[in-house]
């Protein structure tokens, strides 16, 4: 969003359902995904889902295809155009074809389980998704996991942890993964599936074998509460924020699993500790956070993380970056670490 | 919409109002970068109507002076409300650009059709037009063609659509244009600034229209210009075939790059495919449709088999052997901080090397032995 005067309402810019349950089902690379609305939705959508591929690396277009409704459409219904795309979907042969609504088509009152019933072939897997209508982005993100989660049987447990709801369009998401799959393989574990990142319909099927569910953030909860009814799978609520929170997470993952984590925790500590260090040079330099983080939990944590390493809070100081998702792990701390030094020193 | 809101939103003093869900307000406000404001309708406005909501978020900007716009989405256009009756007492201008209505150049049309732009005959110089806020070389051009005609001794006139907002009501007799596809329609066009040639053309005519106009320091820079780029591209050619180019924007900036390719590298156009409708009767040596479906682009993009494309961040990932000029936006392959012009010299000079060094680039890798 853009930092302009807005009306001030928070429900108002949650953000866009179909944009949330797209961010999660492009990610299953063997299926096609058909946006039920003008090609504008589609194409805004396109837009930024590709531009996160390219940053994080993988250059593939997103799956996505638009019934693309004309004027004439939305006066007489959106149905037809409907059902002859996801006959030309089908033609693919896809793993699944996800069909998401927009806006204009739950107005208009199209009746698209009918649509997605009367197709043969692969999957149809209807995701409730109409922008304001449906809720928020979070929302979408929830429906598009409960909807995945639907997908899979319950199968034989193999020990493995699974992350629930990685944010498929942050920048940092390889790092921040790269940073709990650290942290699992100190206790031991390893991960059975990023539930969803990168991986085909097939994959999903292992989604219930796992013996523990980390949540990439509470907001997630319904999305484990579900799965532990279906699966009886336990979860934490969230990947580790903020200088202690490895050590916190580890301890939490640990006695979840009944794993003895003590010499893993104490190891975390210690290198708390040497990050501290690390900035020593930062100690009684004057800060102000620019722009203040909307979350509290992310306000928390900055303002922990300063006075860890000795910053002082003064409007004279200088302005420092804190982003609105905390940082993940030490890592993410340590790179957030830099960004304050570059803000104060250069 | 986007396009409404890219037109509006270029004039200061003009408070672009995007009425819809928060979805439809954040691609334009991404994609054009500059202030907009949004209902953000929920559900209960589109049931029991959303003007209690309009009018609260227009209230909310009436202290700041300056007119508003109000640009609809989708379903406010479906609901039926009587916008303008709705909002009497304000002098708002009243956009209905539902993204089912067409493309972004339909909605830019609309928006400026809105604004009811003017000639005033006592104005001096010649407008600018052809901006779009959603064009990545928008500032470019503008900054360009504003130093050829300053070359020329014109002043410029309005800038559409970048400028003041009064300033449309008091356009210049005369316009060039930087980008055809949004053309005002605003005063007597006197031609082109995209390609040498055009260039040429504009800058004579400009010439014999305004007796004021001296265009010669114009017209040598164009001859140096053409010259460097003989040049180069003839060293090109000693050492490599001309590359066979699929292109992909909008039917302007699309025609410009394979005329100029062809002219000056002899390139093989394989395939044009504009994003908007091109211009009909417009007779070009090269095939060209219109394309705006990723899939037939893709199609386009196979049979072509292209070792050059020009277009955007959607075609690239389409054709990974092939080397790749960004022209339309989205360009997200790198970071981009300058603000590059295509129009006028300096537009062409720039074309034709960022060209030339990809396609060199594109040879350096292929040449490179696989460790």
């Amino acid at each position: 969003m853009t930092s302009n005067p807005l009306p001030a309402s928070t429900c108002r810019t949650a953000g866009c359902t179909l944009t949330g349950a797209l961010s999660v089902v492009t990610q299953v690379t063997d299926t096609v995904t058909v946006v039920h609305g003008p090609g504008g939705c589609t194409h805004h959508n396109f837009s930024l889902l590709s531009a996160t591929a390219l940053d994080n690396g993988r250059p593939a277009l997103p799956p996505l295809v638009s019934t693309d409704l004309r004027e004439t459409d939305i006066v007489f219904g959106g149905e037809e155009a409907l059902d002859r795309t996801l006959t030309r979907v089908m033609n693919g042969n896809p793993g699944a074809i996800f069909v998401l609504s927009t806006c204009i088509v739950e107005t208009i009152g199209d009746d698209i389980e009918k649509i997605c019933q009367a197709q043969q072939g692969c999957p149809v897997i209807i995701v409730p998704t109409a922008g304001f209508l449906g809720g928020s982005f979070q929302a979408g993100v929830n429906n598009a996991l409960i909807a995945l989660a639907a997908m899979a049987e319950s199968s034989a447990p193999n020990g493995r942890v699974n992350l629930i709801g990685e944010k498929n369009l942050e920048y940092e998401v390889e790092e921040n993964y790269a940073e709990v799959s650290r942290l699992l393989s100190l206790l031991g574990l390893s991960v059975n599936l990023r539930f969803v990142r990168n991986i085909t319909t097939d994959e999903i099927a292992r989604l219930g074998a796992a013996r523990l569910n980390v949540l990439r953030d509470p907001a997630l909860i319904p999305v484990g509460e579900y799965l532990n009814s279906r699966f009886g799978t336990p979860y934490i609520t969230g990947f580790p924020i903020g200088l202690s929170g490895n050590s916190s997470f580890l301890a939490e993952v640990a006695k979840t699993c009944g794993i003895n984590g003590t010499d893993a925790v104490t190891r975390e500590r210690a290198r708390e500790g040497e990050l501290l260090e690390k900035f020593h040079d930062l100690a009684g330099e004057g800060v102000f956070f620019s722009p203040l983080p909307p979350d509290p939990e992310g306000r928390i944590a900055a303002r922990d993380l300063a006075r860890n390493v000795g910053l002082r809070f003064s409007d004279q100081g200088n302005p420092v970056p804190v982003p609105v998702i905390p940082p993940v792990g030490l890592a993410g701390t340590e790179r957030l670490l830099h960004r304050w030094r570059r803000a104060i020193f250069a | 919409m986007t396009g409404a809101a890219a037109c509006l939103a270029g004039f200061e003093g003009i408070h672009v109002v995007i009425h819809g869900s928060s979805g439809c307000y954040y691609y334009p406000s991404t994609l054009i970068g500059a202030p907009l404001y949004g209902t953000f309708i929920l559900e209960n406005e589109v049931v029991f109507g959303s003007g209690d909501r309009l009018k609260e978020v227009i209230g909310d900007l009436s202290g700041k002076g300056g007119r508003i716009a109000v640009i609809t989405t989708c379903v406010p256009s479906v609901m039926g409300e009587d916008i303008s009756a709705i909002l009497p007492e304000n002098d708002i201008i009243l956009v209905d650009s539902p993204g089912f209505a067409g493309e972004l150049e339909t909605g830019y049309r609309a928006a400026l059709a809105a604004l009811s732009p003017k000639v005033d005959p006592k104005r001096k110089g010649v407008n600018i037009d052809g901006v779009s806020l959603s064009d990545p070389f928008h500032k470019g051009n503008i900054a360009e063609v504003t130093r050829l005609l300053r070359m020329a001794g014109i002043p410029v006139g309005t800038v559409f659509c970048r400028d003041w907002a009064e300033m449309a009501a008091h356009a210049a007799p005369f316009t060039i244009g930087t980008n055809a596809d949004f053309a005002s329609g605003v005063g007597n066009s006197l031609g082109g600034t995209l390609g040498i040639p055009a260039l040429r053309a504009t800058f004579e005519q400009l010439e014999r229209e305004l007796p004021e106009a001296d265009a010669s320091r114009v017209f040598e820079e164009l001859d140096l210009a053409e010259g460097r780029v003989i040049g180069v591209c003839d060293r090109f050619l000693r050492r490599h075939t001309p590359p066979s180019v699929a292109i992909f924007a909008g039917a302007a900036y699309a025609d410009y790059a394979a005329e100029t390719l062809k002219a000056y590298l002899d390139a093989e156009i394989r395939f044009v495919g504009t994003r908007n409708e091109p211009p009909a009767g417009k007779k070009t040596g090269y095939r060209r449709e219109k394309a705006n479906d990723l899939g037939v682009v893709a199609e386009r993009i196979r049979e072509a088999a292209p070792d050059l494309v020009i277009g955007s961040a959607f075609e690239q990932p389409v054709c990974p052997g092939a080397a790749f000029v960004g022209l339309i936006p989205p360009l997200q392959d790198r970071v981009r901080l300058t603000y590059p012009p295509l129009a006028g010299t300096e537009g062409t000079l720039r074309f034709v090397e960022e060209i030339l060094n990809t396609c060199m680039d594109r040879v350096k890798r292929r040449s490179v032995p696989e460790r």
